[in-house]
């Protein structure tokens, strides 16, 4: 898939650290302001489909991009079960809060929920980067499956 | 009980999928051949002994609530399981378990193993939280992890048919857990909680002759939606199709497990948490599914295809019998728990010996297909023993369910029904004796005289299932030791609310 | 009036939607009417939250003074987390049907619900 013109190609360049860096902003201030988790991986995921349009997707692939989205895809789901079992292990029940809960308003409050979104932000950006992967590679007829 | 046994039932195959596609990668690296197979098998094996534990502790007559995040209900999402629920998480367990070994040999010709099991386990996980959870939108969101894993496994081996059947089950699956999205939906804007027993507490008073007409229409629209997802006539479309298209690990995964989840939520409809009458549309439903089935399934020249109407006939049966049970006859609940019981022994075994005839033949038609009993004598001797099963002769487990139904059917006051039914289970034998003697017996076609059996993880499976056909036909009160409790407890409203709702 | 418009263009989306899937040959044309679909739902439920006179169930100091009267005048926040995961389920699905539509293409050439037809003999 070819990339496009010297104009596109560097404004994208330019544009994507502060797109990226507004969806980490919007995952870490989940509990605070609306979004999460999940708006906030879809907006780090468009910033790196933005990449892929403007310089084609062998360019992309060449810093092996589907292996790490498979690789991130777990932690980010290995992050999640391991904030669930330390509410198994040092509360009582799954998923319960056991970090302190600071005062309202600040950032690092309200327990295990920041932490929790950060994970469901790795997840979902991993995620939704290997949709977008899976797609383009069905459509222009590279590997279909990795055989994993 | 251990501590924190139903969380761990669903959250842990639910982990395992997702750290599958790493399993993977190791497993080529490394070249440590069966690696996924084993990891599945082993989790779903330490699932069956946690789903035990639980039931220990249902049956000395408890409601275990388990509150997730300690927040207490009815703010917290809670887990409730009653006995109608162990019975459910039982058979998924176990089924599931079966299957697994089963699939381990049947996707060995495969690739994309990896996607396969997270798969797989993702639909046991998803059916593990509908049948244990005690909140309404929870239940949704179980669903559609159940409904999207199943969707990805039927159309799995991406060839033509495959995808269209996905295509097919997909559009109408999200028709229906659309349409129970807006049944929840509407009962949060009437009542203004989401938990089940809440529900249940407050629409109780709502009973009588002056329901508001939101709540008919939740109700309506939450069983259309249910009646599409156990593929009840004419809603039945995508089944046959499914089934046919699917790989037959999954087609015995789905019709064992997934009409498990189905029928629990029709058990639990009269009763919790709308607790209106739907007797009458639950029976003229079953009848119609039980007719219907069978009488295309006389018609069809495809293996598959044919166990895929079977199924839709049977559902048939337990809906009636739970409708039944509604209208005053208590033999028609138990017989239609019995009935899921059963057929999902029997009809994992008859899908599990169409595909191992598929594995070793490669042709699922009955016009090429002819003489294998000599070749294949024990897939002959299971999906015999399947067979006699289904169709409701003594001694097998068949015979005891439909003997219970057509009680109800007395007992209810309808003898006309018990007639249907038996007429049904007549055509029923009738298209299984063609079956197996255009498929076991006659002459042998000349490309298929090196057939050989089907590999040991299938036959293990098979006969399993065969021994557990035999067992429950034999000795029926081991069926009535899950039966009666769960039978009582769908029933039971009020016992479910107080100890969801009155603090552990 | 302003209040009751919300639902009743939510149930003209969802009849929308139904119409799509109902009367429409083409795939994309079926993902698209299950789209609009859910979207109709979505709307029906954040409507339904909605209390006259409400503010944002954003905390700070300057909106409310107390915790119980931000409470008593917020919006109901639960089915706003509700459609967030229901929106999510809806992407999964959306994928899901258009990767279908891309093998089915690939496999009869057409687009076509009636010429999608070799299972029944």
């Amino acid at each position: 898939m070819a990339g496009m013109t010297v104009i596109v190609r560097t404004i994208s360049r330019i544009l994507f650290p502060f797109i990226f860096l507004f969806g980490i902003y919007i995952i870490l201030h989940g509990h605070l302001t609306p979004g999460g988790g999940f708006p906030g991986g879809v907006i780090i995921a468009a910033s790196v489909a933005m990449l892929i349009l403007a310089y084609g997707l062998e360019r992309v692939l060449k810093n092996n991009a589907f292996l790490r989205a498979e690789v991130l895809d777990t932690i980010g789901s290995l992050t999640i079960a391991a904030i669930g079992i330390m509410g198994l292990i040092f509360g009582s029940y799954f998923l319960q809060n056991t970090l302190p809960l600071g005062e309202l308003g600040r950032l690092i409050s309200g327990g295990n929920f920041l932490w929790l979104y950060v994970g469901v932000g790795i997840k979902v950006t991993a995620g939704i980067l290997l949709i977008l992967f899976a797609m383009l590679f069905a459509t222009w007829g590279e590997k279909d499956d990795h055989g994993a | 009980m251990i501590p924190h046994a139903p969380i761990l039932v669903i959250v842990l195959p639910l982990f395992t999928a997702f750290v599958m596609p790493l399993i993977g990668i190791i497993a080529e690296r490394y070249h440590i051949k069966y690696l996924r197979e084993l990891i599945a098998i082993g989790v779903m094996i330490v699932v069956l002994i946690l789903a035990g534990t639980i039931a220990q502790e249902v049956w000395n007559g408890e409601v275990i609530v388990y509150e997730l995040g300690g927040w207490s209900p009815p703010w917290g999402i809670v887990l409730a399981i009653d006995a109608l629920s162990t019975q459910m998480a039982l058979m998924i367990a176990g089924l599931g378990t079966l299957v697994m070994i089963y699939s381990a040999s049947y996707m060995s010709r495969d690739s994309g193993l990896s996607y396969f099991y997270t798969l797989m386990l993702l639909v046991i996980s998803g059916m593990m939280g509908i049948v244990l959870t005690g909140d309404f939108f929870n239940f949704y969101v179980f669903l559609e992890i159940m409904s999207i894993s199943s969707y990805a496994l039927v159309s799995f081996r991406r060839d033509a048919l495959s995808i269209e059947a996905g295509i097919k089950y997909l559009i109408i699956g999200s028709l229906g857990t659309s349409f129970v999205l807006l049944s929840v939906v509407m009962l949060y804007g009437v009542v203004g909680t989401l938990n089940i027993a809440d529900l249940g507490a407050k629409l109780a008073t709502y009973g009588g002759t002056n329901v508001p007409s939101v709540l008919v229409l939740s109700l309506a629209l939450f069983v259309t939606g249910v009646m599409i997802k156990v593929a009840m006539v004419p809603f039945h479309t995508w089944l046959p199709d499914a089934f046919t298209a699917a790989p037959t690990a999954i087609s015995a995964l789905l019709a064992g497990p997934a009409a498990v989840v189905g029928i629990y939520w029709v058990a639990r409809l009269p009763y919790l948490p709308f607790g209106m009458p739907v007797g009458l549309i639950l029976i003229s439903l079953g009848l119609i599914s039980m007719v219907v089935g069978v009488l295309m399934a006389l018609m069809q020249r495809d293996f598959k295809r044919m166990l895929a109407y079977h199924v839709i006939s049977q559902k048939g049966y337990m809906v009636l019998g739970i409708g039944l049970g509604t209208l005053g006859a208590t033999l028609g609940t138990q017989g239609g728990l019995f009935h899921l019981l059963n057929h999902s022994t029997y009809k994992a075994l008859l899908f599990m010996c169409a595909g191992a005839v598929l594995y070793q033949t490669k042709s699922q038609k009955f016009d090429e297909l002819g003489g294998l009993g000599k070749n294949m004598p024990i897939t002959a001797l299971t999906f015999l023993i399947g067979a006699l099963a289904i169709s409701g002769i003594p001694p097998l487990n068949g015979f005891v369910s439909k003997y219970i139904i057509y009680l109800a059917g007395f007992q209810a006051g309808m003898p006309w029904i018990t007639a249907i039914a038996v007429v049904v289970s007549g055509l029923t034998l009738a298209s299984f004796m063609k079956a197996f003697s255009s498929v076991f017996l006659g002459q042998r076609p000349q490309h298929l005289q090196g057939t050989r059996e089907a590999p040991k993880p299938m036959l293990f499976s098979m006969i399993v299932m065969a021994l557990i056909c035999v067992a429950i036909g034999l000795l029926p009160a081991l069926g009535f030791n899950i039966i009666g409790p769960a039978a009582e407890a769908a029933k039971n409203t009020s016992s479910y609310i107080s100890h969801v709702l009155g603090g552990t | 009036m302003i209040m009751g418009l919300n639902y009743i263009v939510a149930m003209l989306l969802i009849a929308a939607g139904i119409y799509c899937l109902l009367f429409k040959r083409n795939l994309l044309k079926l993902v698209i009417g299950l789209a609009v679909m859910t979207d109709g739902i979505h709307l029906f439920l954040i409507s339904m939250g909605y209390r006259l006179g409400g503010i944002v169930p954003i905390f700070s100091s300057e909106v409310a003074p107390s915790l119980s009267e931000f409470a008593a005048r917020a919006v109901d926040p639960l089915p706003q987390a509700l459609v967030l995961t229901s929106i999510v389920i809806n992407i999964c699905v959306t994928a899901l049907a258009l990767s279908l539509c891309i093998y089915a293409y690939r496999h009869y050439g057409t687009l076509d619900t009636t010429k999608i037809r070799r299972l029944k003999e």
